[in-house]
């Protein structure tokens, strides 16, 4: 059985392109639906393709890299699952393919935690948007795992800022 | 420019309002909730219920009695009906829709209403009750539940909250900004005897309460309570016969959608709130224009979601949203006051219901207030506490209602016909 956080993970069998989502990640690869007919990447995985409504796809693995847009942090859990895990970072990503495609403002944005090395939550003074993160996976069992991100060492893609409770006051 | 209903521009109106107590321990049912504000909202309009065809809509995200089983309780046979899943911003919608059922012949009047036990049973973004853990997460629990809700974003907030930092990135919004909204409508609920906090509160009181989200505070967020509040929409030719002054529609616009609107955040900006694509239906169907608008209620889900709303009607522009919620233009006194009830951060959380019932009666001109005759429309206009909420001379209302930040419906009503 399928478990993240001591709740059960569940795809049905008549969902498999989430199946093929999970299973990818399990194979350490971030991956989205590129359409078969107008190539177009799109993420969350969705039934046809926003662009030219093909239903056909196949899966692009990503690089996994991207920058944090914007994030905020969570001390009070509302899902019981996240108890033992608050305080905990919750991050929009963009991720560094297809930016600014079809259009100006497009973009691949993911929503993930940031977590440390070992799956922990990383320490919300630590994120900023404009810092750069990769991809990292949680496994969930019966062969799926869970894309999630971790700070990078490059330099952040720009000046970086912080929600206004974090890091130094304003000046 | 939209097509819509500008053929229907002032040709139905709002004749009835009504609602239970706000409270957070109601001791009812649902449906038994509904039928008393159903029941309220007939006796409000006086309307000959023996010779009307009714029908009925409402909304709701499971957690209500469905509307066939309540005008059975009351009594009343029904020539339509139709209950949606919705929750903010289909008020709105609804009463949109209500217009094109009776335009279409269907029945002669509509009700709208919302039945909710918000706070002893079913919590918005919570666990329902009875559970005994955490519930799995599963692509059938919600399309996105393994993009989202596996993540830690499942309450409202925690959905919402993304769109606005990046607000506060970009336009460098502060929190001080943003409490002003709270202290505003604190001050409105103030003088609602009606409201669930009539407690007056401090922009520093907001900044010092615990942070739900962080960088966003407790007293950023609605109050959960339990109520039931009901509208009723007939024609214009009808409410001129009926109990209260005509209270007309001019225009709605229905849950207009930023693009892939289930996963918004691939679309770029995120800090324009859906308003921007309903603004140009509603102000179209109308046929009138940001000046004209004397009192808006703009949907307070959370501070934040009033800031973007009245941005992205163009109240103010996009980005000034900040200066204009902390200027003193949202307050009664004010240019154009803003949830003069207290809204959901303060009177009640209803799914928007009470923010349309509010500027029903500040065009009566009856708001229920703490002034000595304010049912024969005799107002102090002395805004300070425990004192008067009615807006002098108001004669043009819009109500924008937020579903989400990519979501937005809206509704402009006038006395002036």
């Amino acid at each position: 059985m399928a478990e993240y956080l001591g709740a059960q993970v569940i795809v049905p069998p008549n969902d498999p392109a989430h199946r093929e989502y999970l299973e990818e990640a399990a194979h350490g690869r971030l991956s989205v639906q590129r359409c078969g007919n107008c190539r177009h990447l799109r993420y969350p995985v969705r039934t046809a393709c926003p662009e030219c409504r093909s239903f056909e796809y196949e899966w692009q693995p990503l690089t996994g890299k991207g920058t944090v847009y914007s994030y905020y942090v969570v001390p009070h859990p509302i899902n019981p699952a996240f108890r033992e895990v608050v305080p905990y970072v919750v991050a929009l990503i963009e991720l560094d393919e297809a930016r600014d495609t079809p259009q100006p403002g497009r973009a691949l944005r993911v929503v993930a935690n940031i977590v440390r090395e070992d799956g922990q939550s990383e320490n919300a003074d630590r994120v900023a948007i404009g810092q750069r993160v990769d991809v990292t996976f949680v496994h969930l069992g019966d062969g799926w795992a869970l894309p999630q991100f971790r700070l990078s060492d490059e330099s952040p893609e720009h000046e970086t800022w912080q929600i206004p409770t974090r890091g130094p006051a304003p000046a | 420019m939209a097509r819509g209903q500008s053929a229907l521009r002032g040709k139905y109106a709002i004749v009835g309002v009504g609602e239970t107590d706000y409270s957070r321990n109601s001791g009812r049912t649902t449906r038994a909730m509904a039928a008393e504000a159903i029941n309220n909202a007939l006796d409000d309009s006086g309307i000959d219920i023996a010779n009307t065809s009714f029908g009925i809509t409402s909304y709701s995200g499971n957690d209500a009695t469905g509307s066939a089983a309540v005008m059975s309780d009351l009594g009343i046979r029904l020539d339509y009906e139709v209950d949606t899943m919705g929750g903010g911003s289909s008020t709105e919608t609804l009463i949109g829709l209500s217009m094109g059922v009776i335009e279409a012949g269907l029945c002669d009047a509509m009700v709208i209403h919302r039945t909710m036990n918000g706070y002893t049973g079913r919590r918005i973004g919570g666990t329902p009750i009875g559970a005994s853990g955490p519930p799995p997460f599963a692509t059938n629990h919600g399309d996105h539940n393994l993009h989202s809700g596996i993540y830690g974003v499942g309450s409202a907030l925690q959905s919402f909250s993304l769109a606005f930092v990046r607000h506060m990135y970009e336009f460098g919004t502060t929190p001080e900004q943003l409490a002003h909204v709270k202290m505003v409508h604190s001050k409105h609920a103030s003088n609602n005897p009606k409201a669930y906090y009539k407690e007056r509160v401090t922009v520093e009181d907001v900044l010092n309460s615990r942070y739900v989200v962080e960088p966003f505070h407790l007293l950023d967020c609605c109050v959960e309570t339990d109520n039931a509040t009901a509208i009723i929409v007939t024609s214009i030719e009808r409410a001129r016969d009926l109990r209260q002054p005509v209270t007309a529609i001019l225009g709605t616009g229905g849950r207009a959608h930023k693009a892939a609107v289930d996963y918004a955040w691939g679309h770029a900006p995120i800090t324009h709130q859906g308003g921007i694509h309903t603004r140009d239906i509603v102000f179209s169907n109308a046929g009138v224009g940001h000046e004209d608008i004397d009192v808006t209620g703009a949907y307070d889900a959370f501070t934040f979601t009033t800031l973007m709303q009245l941005e992205a009607y163009g109240f103010c522009e996009i980005g000034e949203g900040g200066d204009y919620v902390s200027s003193g233009a949202i307050e009664l006194g004010g240019r154009r006051p803003n949830n003069t009830s207290g809204g959901h951060l303060c009177e009640a959380y209803t799914h928007g219901m009470n923010m349309v019932i509010e500027n029903v009666r500040q065009l009566r001109g009856t708001v229920d207030d703490y002034c000595s005759d304010w049912k024969a429309g005799v107002h102090i206009y002395d805004y300070s506490e425990r004192r008067c909420r009615q807006v002098r001379d108001a004669q043009v209302t819009m109500n924008l209602g937020w579903a989400q930040p990519a979501t937005s419906s809206a509704l402009i009503m006038t006395n002036q016909l």
